[in-house]
């Protein structure tokens, strides 16, 4: 029963679609004030309605498969991106009691997770027959190569300050003295989330004033819901994964619970947010001169400022 | 001045004269002649070649071509005319393309819609007109459009084949081995707007960019021969609907000149207001769409904002928000109410609230700098040599503005100067665009001081000074009227006829370039 | 079931996605209907970038010959169902245009629009209630007056 619950209530499906219901508004809602505008605002209480009406609708209409394309791999990616993204929160300790895969391997199995799915989006690209998608597949790779390094490193930084991969005991471990030693590894992981995520000022693969929607290009449809999807439950567990990691998960100021991770998630997302909102996107052999000359080596910096914290100031040993 | 005249004298000329302050106006005897003089005068200085423009007489069985030379440093420019025959197989004359690279677009469109050959052209193909126009000449008097339209899926399917027949030319040429490829940036790209970039890339390279235009080709020049010179203004505002007014100022310029009119100083002033609130509502646009380009749409967002209280003032004036058919032949269209002017120093009001954030969140954004400084940069030889103008050359360092090099409307009553940047890069040129709003603002705080002033002094009438009547049938004659466009610079070459009114325009529309390359 | 598959009708008519396409003047007020002041966003409506995800193509006014290609391209890469907004005169006649050479007189005879928005350039809000007008359309079921004909399926595009 308990189990049946885990699965499509909550951390499973109905978790993942009520929040890419809200996160969608949120976004829209929250870039629309940065904007000036309003934003959703008929469709039900402040138009939180509003997308739940776009994804159904995405749901019922038409999902093309372009001539020319090899049709299993044009379906079966949107079919796997999502479920990939959406496995990734077996791994995350969502409430004090409720982990539903704990394992000492958790930091590892969560980077690894996260990490696969640019690949699958390169994918879609790739088997799109399309010259827009292609070159957007291509620069998914080459982001995920040149981010990912800095992302892994970065990641691995709580991991090697608290001696241990599992993701509760790196929760509990959590004090605001190495919130604030791990901090620098948080900008760090932020900074190479937004590449991974392909966020704006790292937006290039789904550039739309240059290759018109990149991977997505071709996609209509129940496919294109389930890539949504996929995006929507990426930006859930990277969230997550960067709040257990380095702020202190579930835990809060004066009791412990799903709300807090839930609000500093919010938090997240507002900072994404105005970032998106203020910065214009950078070209691509810019976004790999930024990667590799300062994100890569700072990270390494940053590997051995934890190590010297573990020795000196935790005093671990 | 003097010596242009003298310099132009000592060819075979039908007569030397000056035209306004600072032109010179000549025609030629021989065709033959032109490349000397072209050449003499680019000895001499005037380095661009500002437009081409033939005008066809079919009761005297000639074209006359008329080029416009200038020099965008001491502000002196030629006029220069020649005749050449008429039948297809016979209008020839030398291209000035190898000499004055500015002029290749020019020409393009004179071959193809008047058919006239320029021999010694690198690339005379067809341009700016739809594929079913081909050969056929469109501009041409007599050409029988309505018998083309009657086949209008067949002509269709013309241009649906050559299309389609490009594709696979490219598709040959490339080949399909290597990472060599063939993009089209437009006209249904999120940022394109109506032009065809043909990018050819190599992976994330760019190899070349040839623009294909002619996407929202209206054939102007043929819409305003069929209407009257008030019927005309319709077609003329909707050049661009960006900035409309001074479209239309520089076209009733061109009216008044040939009736011999002189509007009153208040219809003049009234148009410097029309005409600055045109270029903001333009310029705001511009800012947004440079950062939109960069896949940021909050400028967008502002500046729409700040637009919409502008076209609040346009609305209030004339009843519409964007085709307001404000400027006339003979001044403007409607009387003053004194209340817009409020309305419009609560447009500035807001303008200068949003100013600094746009000045610190955008204009000093670094990752913008980062992007923009170094690309699409124009040398200020290249902008002579090109002609180019407005914003574009302004960027470069090049002081040029038609307000203050040739004033019009009220400007000579103004207090202002070149808006100019350093170094002609895409970045420079949002810098120009960012202080020439903030010059706008300046001259319209002017303009609405000197309005108070005469209304208040009773120098000016709002209820009536604003008209001149123009006769409805102008005599024959020939103008062109200048004037500085938010998008550089307009020219409008107007030859009206005895007969009813055929006339025949020829507008030159020098586009802001904003050089930012994707990818 | 019925009330499922109702409510997925419902969801239909309420989020319209117009696809990025601009081939005359009147994208102008398109943009300022985007715009902060008119914010149709409100509604539901968001512009996307590529055809295949859109629900609505907007014929923004004057349609030239050279751009009518990529219009019916654009409409034909939609999937099903789609409707067409005709906005300004320009879409319904030629409009100012209506003696022009260059200028298709008759693109909604080309390409059959759902509803008509008038003025040259329609005001931001008409076009508004133009898109609303198509949300009633689709709340009641009604195919698309492209797919019923025109002459667009003459053409080899």
């Amino acid at each position: 029963m308990e189990l049946l619950f885990n699965i499509y209530v909550f951390p499973g499906t109905l978790f993942v679609l009520v929040w890419t219901v809200f996160v969608f508004w949120f976004f829209r809602k929250f870039m629309a004030y940065l904007h000036k505008r309003i934003g959703p605002h008929y469709n039900g209480p402040a138009g939180s309605l509003q997308t739940l009406y776009d994804l159904s609708k995405l749901l019922s209409k038409e999902s093309i498969t372009p001539h020319n394309v090899n049709p299993y791999l044009f379906s079966a990616i949107p079919i796997l991106a999502p479920t990939i993204a959406i496995l990734t929160v077996v791994l995350i300790p969502w409430t004090p009691e409720l982990t539903i895969v704990d394992t000492s391997y958790g930091v590892l199995a969560l980077v690894v997770l996260i990490g696969i799915e640019p690949f699958l989006l390169f994918l879609t690209g790739f088997g799109s027959n399309n010259k827009y998608s292609f070159l957007g597949g291509i620069r998914i790779l080459t982001q995920m190569i040149s981010m990912e390094t800095s992302f892994f490193l970065s990641a691995l930084s709580p991991a090697l300050l608290f001696g241990t991969m599992n993701l509760i005991e790196i929760t509990e471990a959590n004090t605001w003295l190495t919130t604030l030693i791990l901090l620098p590894g948080a900008i760090l992981f932020f900074i190479s989330i937004l590449g991974v995520l392909e966020q704006p000022p790292f937006n290039i693969p789904d550039a739309e004033q240059e290759i018109v929607y990149g991977f997505y290009t071709e996609y209509s449809g129940t496919n294109y819901f389930l890539l949504k999807l996929a995006e929507f439950g990426e930006f859930l567990v990277v969230f997550a994964a960067t709040i257990t990691l380095f702020f202190g998960g579930y835990r809060g100021l004066f009791f412990d619970s799903f709300l807090c991770l839930f609000v500093k998630m919010l938090i997240m997302a507002m900072l994404m947010l105005a970032i998106r909102a203020s910065t214009p996107r950078i070209r691509l052999n810019q976004m790999l001169a930024f990667a590799w000359s300062y994100l890569v080596p700072l990270s390494f910096l940053n590997m051995v400022w934890i190590v010297i914290a573990r020795l000196y100031i935790v005093g671990g040993g | 001045m003097e010596k242009l005249k003298e310099l132009i004298g000592t060819f075979d000329v039908a007569y030397v004269e000056n035209y306004k302050k600072v032109w010179i106006k000549a025609k030629l005897n021989k065709a033959s002649d032109l490349l000397g003089v072209a050449q003499a005068l680019k000895d001499e200085g005037l380095k661009s070649l500002v437009t081409v423009s033939p005008t066809d007489f079919p009761e005297e069985n000639k074209f006359e071509m008329n080029y416009f030379f200038e020099d965008l440093l001491t502000r002196r420019n030629a006029w220069i005319k020649v005749d050449i025959p008429r039948e297809l197989d016979r209008c020839e004359i030398d291209s000035l393309t190898p000499m004055f690279p500015g002029a290749n677009w020019h020409e393009r469109e004179a071959y193809s819609v008047f058919g006239v050959k320029f021999t010694g052209h690198p690339e005379l193909e067809y341009f700016l007109i739809s594929q079913d126009y081909y050969g056929k000449f469109p501009f041409r008097k007599g050409f029988d459009w309505k018998a083309h339209e009657a086949n209008l899926i067949e002509n269709m399917n013309t241009i649906f084949e050559s299309f389609e027949n490009e594709h696979v030319e490219n598709e040959k040429r490339i080949g399909h081995a290597g990472s060599r490829t063939m993009l089209n940036w437009g006209p249904t790209h999120p940022a394109s707007g109506p032009i065809r970039l043909k990018v050819e890339v190599d992976g994330e390279d760019i190899i070349s960019v040839k623009p294909d235009i002619g996407y929202v080709w209206r054939a102007l020049e043929h819409l305003v021969e069929e209407k009257d010179f008030i019927g005309a203004l319709v077609a003329l505002e909707r050049i661009c609907f960006m900035d409309n007014t001074n479209s239309m100022l520089c076209y009733a310029q061109a009216v008044e000149e040939i009736a011999g009119k002189e509007i009153t100083p208040f219809a003049a002033m009234m148009r410097v207001v029309l005409g600055e609130i045109g270029r903001i509502v333009s310029h705001l646009m511009g800012m947004g769409g440079f950062f939109n380009n960069m896949g940021l749409m909050t400028l967008f967002m502002w500046a729409l904002d700040v637009r919409e209280y502008f076209l609040d003032v346009l609305e209030d004036y004339s009843g519409a928000r964007i085709a307001t058919a404000s400027i006339e032949p003979g001044g403007v269209r409607y009387p003053l109410d004194v209340n817009l002017l409020d309305t419009l120093e609560k447009a500035i009001q807001k303008y200068e609230d949003t100013r600094t954030e746009f000045y610190t969140i955008f204009l000093k954004n670094p990752t913008m700098k980062m992007r923009a400084a170094k690309t699409g940069i124009i040398t200020a030889e290249e902008v002579e040599s090109f002609a180019l103008c407005g914003i574009v050359a302004r960027a470069s360092g090049v002081k040029t503005d038609i307000r203050l090099d040739e004033p019009y409307a009220a400007y000579d009553k103004i207090d202002m100067d070149y808006m100019t940047a350093e170094n002609g890069s895409a970045m420079n040129r949002f810098e120009v665009l960012f202080k020439e709003m903030d010059q706008s603002m300046s001259i319209l705080k002017q303009a609405i001081a000197d309005l108070r002033r005469g209304i208040e002094s009773g120098e000016y009438d709002p209820q009536k000074d604003h008209m001149v009547k123009i006769p409805k049938k102008l005599p024959a004659g020939e103008a062109i009227s200048r004037v500085e466009w938010s998008r550089g610079e307009l020219m409008i070459h107007l030859v009206t006829q005895d007969t009813i009114p055929p006339e025949d325009q020829s507008a030159k529309r020098q586009p802001y370039h904003d050089g930012r390359a994707p990818a | 079931m019925l009330k499922i598959l109702d409510f997925f009708d419902y969801a239909k008519s309420e989020s319209p996605w117009m696809v990025h396409f601009c081939s005359g003047c009147c994208s102008l007020e398109m943009a300022a209907a985007m715009g902060p002041r008119y914010d149709w966003e409100r509604y539901g409506y968001i512009p996307t970038p590529t055809p295949r995800q859109a629900d609505v193509l907007i014929i923004t006014g004057l349609v030239s010959k050279k751009i009518l290609p990529a219009l019916l391209r654009t409409f034909a890469q939609m999937p099903e169902p789609s409707y067409v907004l005709a906005i300004g005169a320009c879409a319904y006649d030629g409009g100012p245009y209506n003696d022009s050479v260059a200028v298709i007189k008759n693109a909604t005879e080309i390409l059959p629009a759902d509803a008509f928005v008038a003025g040259c350039p329609p005001k931001p809000e008409a076009i508004i209630t133009g898109l609303e007008m198509i949300k009633e359309k689709i709340r009641k079921g009604e195919p698309s007056a492209a797919s019923q004909g025109g002459l667009w399926k003459q053409m080899k595009f």
